[in-house]
């Protein structure tokens, strides 16, 4: 949860949906995004001591959210980091550039709650619903 | 936050005609080229109702140059584009490729290893045998073995070489590869193509199980069905046997979200409608199209090589607790099936020979007897099929068959498939002692994380005897043996 917005898990016969809403589109990326960390890490504590610049484009801004949490979740797997913050500096329709930061993986602080492969393109929803922002994406565990 | 809902349904009222007692068609409606066509009994159609695997069925109808039905087999559910369990076949000139037809897990698929030792034998040793195969196959997230470091190089020739990497380096034997679909090698693959964010995912992934549904399993056999098949495949009753189910690990996972940022593109550019955006493709003619087979091969090569590296381990766990070697135990492949694959075959449609794009998404191939890609050993019975179950019951072997080419594109169904979600099997291990029920059973378990086991208990998948009944039924599959659980290491 956050100030901005609310995220929620949907149950999927393989793998799991995260649905997310938010006031404005770039809370609505902030909200996925901690909505993805909460699937992989569950409440697991971290601090933001590590930092990635990272600018991202896509074919729309559907495409757009894909590639930022598919982002998130290779900036954690490959550097065993369980993500802590999410700013975003410039949000266009295909294009973005933000700033994740983490901590590095401590057994002893962190738990594993899910290992995810990829978050999908499969029935992909990102629209400004009732003056407020929605997204819906799959993840394949 | 975190509380999990049942997803928001989308057009649930596909039209759905029984053609017999295994047989289902989605007749041809709006966008679709053709029709659909599911193998289920009337319980499983039932279930698959409540669910999106049917629609799934029908978007994949609505691909360029599809040619025959959209099919799924009778471990068909939802999965993402594609159903799990769906086979697709595309012409080579009007077709297209769709790495979601394929999945992320490239080349996810079972070897199964066969012994000349007899299960009552090692039941006193299970113990040690079992931690033996948890010490030596690494599973888990993170988990790699210390002793096999790659330079960047290296893992580029595993790309290339696949299995037989592997058996170069000293993991197997030569006479492994024979009994390898493809014989552990995709030929036309082009590590240039595949990105250095799939190397880095990949490297230290090497010979790891993973986790989720992926399981390293000793076994014994319970029953055997036909027993001349069973005798050319070296299986007979009360045997010991061994079922590795990995894949390319986040090197595959990589290669598909890679390709499909590029097939999204292609898709816009050569004017493909598609019903969901994970079915983006490419014409099969096209330059993007020829990339992601050749990265796919690279990721599908890879995961032949992991499975060949953990073979190799498994050997060396038999030999430190029994004290003798592989040749002794007879401890040999008897095949290893890809399931998650798109694969260049020839195959007759309307009496002719025709070049196609298969591809099959949690299906395995299953080509008949006399078939020249099936392994000269197995040339009289057709190919083995390998389908695990899950960890409480059983698994089957089966042969591929005549049936499967003439239908099915020489496929049939890759496992039980799942009926609960992670979140439903989660509550419903709630307050059991799975690991302590299995036990019971006769069957360890060493997992590194509990809430694996939790979400791969048996509930949560189809009884798989029922799922290779409607394969026998079909006649997309011939059943020769039944496979018993007795260890079982997950990640």
């Amino acid at each position: 949860m956050t100030d901005g917005g609310h995220f929620r898990l949907l149950a999927h016969t393989a793998d799991i949906g995260l649905e997310a809403t938010a006031p404005s589109r770039e809370e609505l990326f902030v909200v996925a995004a901690r909505g993805l960390t909460f699937l992989l890490f569950g409440k697991s504590p971290a601090i933001a001591s590590i930092c990635r610049t990272v600018t991202l484009d896509a074919g729309d801004s559907a495409e757009l959210l894909v590639t930022w949490l598919n982002e998130i979740l290779v900036f954690s797997e490959t550097a065993q980091v369980v993500p802590a913050a999410f700013l975003i500096s410039d949000l266009q329709n295909c294009r973005l550039t933000a700033t994740l930061a983490g901590e590095p993986f401590d057994p002893s602080r962190h738990v594993v709650e899910r290992t995810a492969k990829a978050v999908t393109y499969h029935q992909l929803v990102v629209e400004e619903r009732h003056s407020e922002w929605y997204a819906r994406v799959y993840i394949d565990l | 936050m975190g509380v999990f809902q049942q997803p928001p349904k989308e057009n649930m009222t596909i039209k759905v005609q029984q053609i017999d007692s295994c047989r289902w068609r989605i007749p041809r409606e709006g966008a679709m080229r053709t029709e659909g066509l599911v193998f289920a009994s009337a319980a499983m159609m039932e279930e698959l109702r409540r669910e999106q695997a049917l629609e799934q069925v029908r978007n994949v109808a609505t691909l360029p140059g599809i040619v025959g039905p959209s099919m799924a087999m009778p471990d068909i559910h939802w999965g993402y584009g594609f159903p799990i369990g769906g086979v697709a076949a595309f012409d080579a000139d009007e077709g297209v490729v769709s790495p979601g037809g394929v999945g992320y897990d490239i080349n996810c698929g079972v070897r199964l290893l066969r012994s000349d030792l007899h299960a009552a034998e090692i039941r006193p040793v299970l113990d040690r045998l079992a931690d033996a195969l948890f010490r030596n196959v690494p599973s888990g997230v993170g988990s790699h073995r210390r002793d096999l470091k790659l330079s960047l190089a290296e893992t580029r020739k595993v790309l290339k070489q696949g299995a037989a990497w592997a058996v170069k380096q000293g993991f197997g034997e030569a006479a492994d590869l024979d009994h390898i679909e493809a014989q552990g090698t995709i030929p036309g693959a082009d590590p240039e193509l595949v990105s250095e964010r799939a190397l880095e995912r990949g490297h230290d992934q090497l010979g790891t199980l993973g986790s989720g549904n992926h399981f390293l399993e000793i076994q014994q056999v319970e029953a055997i069905y036909d027993e001349a098949a069973a005798q050319v495949l070296g299986l007979f009753p009360g045997q010991l046997t061994v079922s590795i189910h990995t894949g390319s690990r986040g090197l595959g996972y990589q290669v598909c979200d890679d390709s499909l940022r590029v097939m999204l593109k292609a898709s816009r550019k050569y004017g493909i409608e598609l019903a969901d955006k994970q079915l983006c493709c490419a014409p099969l003619t096209s330059p993007e199209a020829r990339d992601y087979l050749a990265a796919m091969a690279g990721a599908a090569n890879f995961a032949f090589a992991n499975r060949q590296l953990i073979t190799a381990w498994v050997r060396e766990s038999f030999e430190q607790v029994l004290g003798r070697g592989p040749a002794d135990l007879g401890l040999s492949v008897i095949y290893d099936v890809c399931h998650n694959i798109a694969k260049w075959e020839t195959h007759e449609i309307d009496g002719k020979m025709r070049r196609l794009c298969v591809h099959r998404k949690g299906a395995t191939r299953a080509f008949p007897p006399g078939h020249p890609e099936t392994p000269a050993a197995y040339r009289t019975i057709g190919q083995p099929v390998l389908i695990p179950g899950d960890m409480g019951r059983y698994s089957y072997v089966l042969v591929g068959t005549e049936g499967a080419m003439r239908e099915t594109f020489g496929s049939t169904c890759h496992g039980a498939g799942r009926v609960l979600s992670r979140h439903a099997a989660m509550k419903k291990a709630r307050g059991h002692d799975v690991i302590g029920e299995l036990a019971r059973k006769g069957i360890l378990v060493r997992a590194a994380g509990r809430a694996t086991v939790a979400e791969e208990i048996p509930e949560a998948y189809k009884d798989v005897a029922e799922v290779v009944k409607v394969v026998e039924e079909a006649g997309i599959g011939r059943i020769v043996a039944r496979l018993r659980p007795m260890a079982v290491i997950k990640g």
